[in-house]
C-alpha cells in the first residue's frame, strides 16, 4: 500500500471513529417514525458538519453525520476510460446487490461512485470498530480489484492479439 | 446454427467448417442404413444449406449453398464467378462436382460422391473440407478481387479503396498500393463498454505487432480518425465510434499457402474482435461475482466474530445459544446429582412461596359460595365526604 493511500485511509478511519457515535432518535416531524436524519435533513440541529477527505481531485470521501445516522460517499479514482468503465460496472454491480452488505446504499450520492448509510441500529447490531474496519477494507479492496481487473483485461487483450498475429506467420 | 428468424444475430464462424453441416455429412457417411435425407440449415441468418439424398442413389449427396456474396455494396447479378467455382471444385476434385444450373434459390449446387471418400481417419478431414465450402466461396471472392484490382484505377494520385461488405453495416476497405495492400476496418459498437474493451485490444494489437518478435506479421495501426487512404468515402462509412484498424499486407503474407490464411483472418477480423469483447465482458462479470462473494464474506466474518463474542459473554452469564439458530437455547448436559439438587431447590422455593399454608383443593370455591360475608350497601349510595 502506498504511503499516501495509508494516510488517506487512516484519516477516514479516525474521522469515522469520531463520527460514529449514533443514538436512537425518533423523527421530530412525524410521530412514531424513526428515520435516518442524514437522509431527510428535516431538522438542522440534528445534523453535524459534513467532512470531506480528499486524496486528490479524483479520489475523495464525504462523511455526513447526523444524530442517528451517518452517510459515507466515496469517489474512486478513474485514470483512463477502461478504469472508468470497470469502476462504474463494478460499483453498479455491488449497488444492485446492496442487501448483501446491509450498510450499502442502492444509489450513490450525486458526484460520488458509491455510498454507505450507517444507522444507529447497524451500530447496535455490529460493533463500531468492526464496521469501520469493514468500510476501510472495502475501500482498499475496491482499489485493488479495479487495478487487477484492468490488468487482466489488458493481459487478455495481449494474448488475443498474439493469437491473431500468429495466423499471419 | 441460427435461423432466419434471427436476422440481427450475425457473426461469422471462426472455424472454417460449418459444424452443423459437418455433423450431418459425417452422420450420413457413418450411417450404414442409407436413408433418404432432406435438411435445410441456416447459419448466421444469411447462409443457407440444403442437403439432399435419395434412397435410390445412395452414393451421391446434393449440397446446395446460398451465401451473401462479398461484394462492393451490391449483390452481383450473375452469382458465383468461374474462379470461385474452380476453387470449390478444388476442395476435392474426385468427390465434389458442381451441378449446372444450381438449384433454384441457391448460388451453388454440389454433388458429393461419398463412395470416393477414403476409409479411416482421412474421412473426417475430407468431410471437414467439404463442410468449409462457404469459407472457400468467401475467400476465393476476396482473392479474385485482389487479383482483379486495376492498379491504374487511381483518383488524384491515390488508389481507389475497394469497399467490401461481408455483413451489412460492417464494410471494410481494401486499398491496393504498389508494394502492399492495406485493409482498413471501421469499428462500430452499440455499447460504450464494448468500444473501450475493443480499443484496449487494438492498442495491445499495435504494441504486440510493433515488437521485434512479430516483425514478420503485418503492421497494424489503430486510429480514432479515418486514414488518409479513405479520403472521399461517404460520411456514413467514415463515422465510427471505435476508430479504424488497418493492416498492411505485403507480398510475404500472400505467398503460397499464407494467402489463404491471410484472407481468412481478414474476413474474420470483425468476428474475432466481437468474440474477444463478448468473452472479456463475461470474464469481467464472472470476476465481479467472485469478488462480491469475497466482500460479503468479509462482512459475514465480522458479524460472525461479533456473534461469537456475544455468545461467549452469554456463556459466561449462563445462557447458551445453538450456533446458527439465534433464538434457540442450547440443551445443557447436567449430571444427575445436579438435577436432583435443582429439583430440591425448586421444591423448597415453592414451599417458601406458600409459606406453609395448607391448601385444600376446592375449598376456595366453597368459601366463596357459603362463607361469604353479606354486603351492606346504603340506598343513598356513595356519600362524598367534605
Amino acid at each position: 500500500m502506498s504511503n499516501s493511500l495509508r494516510l488517506y485511509l487512516a484519516c477516514i478511519r479516525n474521522t469515522l471513529d469520531a463520527a460514529l457515535c449514533l443514538q436512537n432518535f425518533p423523527c421530530q416531524e412525524v410521530e412514531r417514525h424513526n428515520k435516518p436524519e442524514v437522509e431527510l435533513k428535516t431538522s438542522s440541529e440534528l445534523l453535524l458538519n459534513p467532512v470531506l477527505i480528499c486524496r486528490n481531485e479524483a479520489e475523495k470521501c464525504l462523511i455526513e453525520t447526523s444524530i442517528n445516522s451517518l452517510r459515507i460517499s466515496l469517489k474512486v479514482k478513474q485514470a483512463d476510460e477502461l478504469e472508468n468503465i470497470l469502476t462504474k460496472k463494478f460499483l453498479r454491480f455491488l449497488s444492485m446487490r446492496a442487501e448483501a452488505f446491509q450498510v450499502l446504499r442502492r444509489k450513490p450520492v450525486q458526484g460520488y461512485d458509491i455510498s454507505f448509510l450507517v444507522t444507529n441500529y447497524h451500530c447496535e447490531e455490529m460493533q463500531k470498530h468492526k464496521l469501520i474496519d469493514f468500510i476501510v477494507q472495502f475501500m482498499e479492496d475496491i482499489d485493488k480489484e479495479i487495478s487487477e481487473l484492468k490488468m487482466s483485461v489488458n493481459t487478455r487483450g495481449r494474448l488475443v492479439a498474439t493469437e491473431f498475429l500468429k495466423q499471419f506467420m | 446454427m441460427r435461423g432466419r428468424k434471427f436476422p440481427g444475430v450475425r457473426m461469422a464462424c471462426l472455424e472454417r467448417a460449418s459444424p452443423a453441416l459437418k455433423g450431418i455429412l459425417l452422420k450420413r457417411y457413418r450411417d450404414s442404413n442409407f436413408m433418404e435425407i432432406d435438411h435445410h440449415l441456416y447459419e448466421f441468418g444469411s447462409v443457407e444449406y440444403h442437403i439432399q439424398s435419395s434412397a435410390s442413389d445412395t452414393h451421391y449427396i446434393y449440397l446446395s449453398v446460398s451465401t451473401p456474396l462479398l461484394s462492393q455494396g451490391v449483390m452481383r447479378p450473375y452469382g458465383i464467378s468461374q474462379y470461385t467455382k474452380q476453387m470449390v471444385k478444388g476442395i476435392r476434385p474426385d468427390i465434389v462436382e458442381i451441378v449446372e444450373p444450381a438449384k433454384e434459390g441457391y448460388q451453388l449446387t454440389l454433388r458429393l460422391d461419398f463412395s470416393g471418400i477414403p476409409i479411416g481417419k482421412d474421412s473426417v478431414k475430407v468431410i471437414a473440407d467439404i463442410a468449409a465450402v462457404q469459407a472457400v466461396i468467401l475467400s476465393s471472392q476476396l482473392k479474385e478481387m485482389l487479383m482483379n484490382v486495376n492498379p491504374q484505377d487511381t483518383s488524384q494520385g491515390m488508389y481507389k479503396p475497394l469497399k467490401l461488405e461481408y455483413h451489412p453495416r460492417e464494410p471494410f476497405f481494401i486499398i491496393r498500393q504498389p508494394q502492399k495492400i492495406i485493409a482498413v476496418f471501421p469499428i462500430r459498437f452499440k455499447d460504450k463498454t464494448d468500444v473501450t474493451i475493443a480499443t484496449a485490444f487494438f492498442q495491445e494489437l499495435m504494441d504486440v505487432g510493433s515488437s521485434e518478435k512479430w516483425r514478420k506479421a503485418p503492421p497494424c495501426c489503430w486510429s480514432p480518425i479515418p486514414p488518409p487512404e479513405l479520403r472521399g468515402e461517404t460520411f456514413e462509412d467514415l463515422s465510427t465510434n471505435g476508430g479504424f484498424v488497418s493492416f498492411e499486407i505485403s507480398s510475404r503474407h500472400v505467398e503460397g499457402k499464407r494467402l489463404d490464411k491471410t484472407v481468412w483472418s481478414l474476413l474474420n477480423f470483425y468476428a474475432y474482435v466481437k468474440y474477444h469483447v463478448k468473452s472479456t465482458r463475461s470474464f469481467i462479470q464472472r470476476r465481479m461475482r467472485k469478488r462480491l462473494e469475497g466482500l460479503v464474506e468479509v462482512l459475514g466474518k465480522r458479524r460472525n466474530t461479533e456473534e461469537k463474542e456475544k455468545d461467549e459473554e452469554e456463556e459466561k452469564e449462563g445462557n447458551h445459544k445453538v450456533p446458527g439458530c439465534m433464538n434457540m437455547r442450547k440443551l445443557i448436559k447436567i449430571s444427575k446429582p445436579k438435577v436432583l439438587q435443582r429439583r430440591y431447590d425448586d421444591l423448597s422455593t415453592k414451599i417458601k412461596r406458600i409459606r406453609w399454608r395448607i391448601k385444600i383443593h376446592g375449598f376456595g370455591r366453597f368459601r366463596r359460595r357459603w362463607l361469604k360475608m353479606p354486603k351492606f350497601s346504603s340506598s343513598m349510595g356513595y356519600i362524598r365526604l367534605e
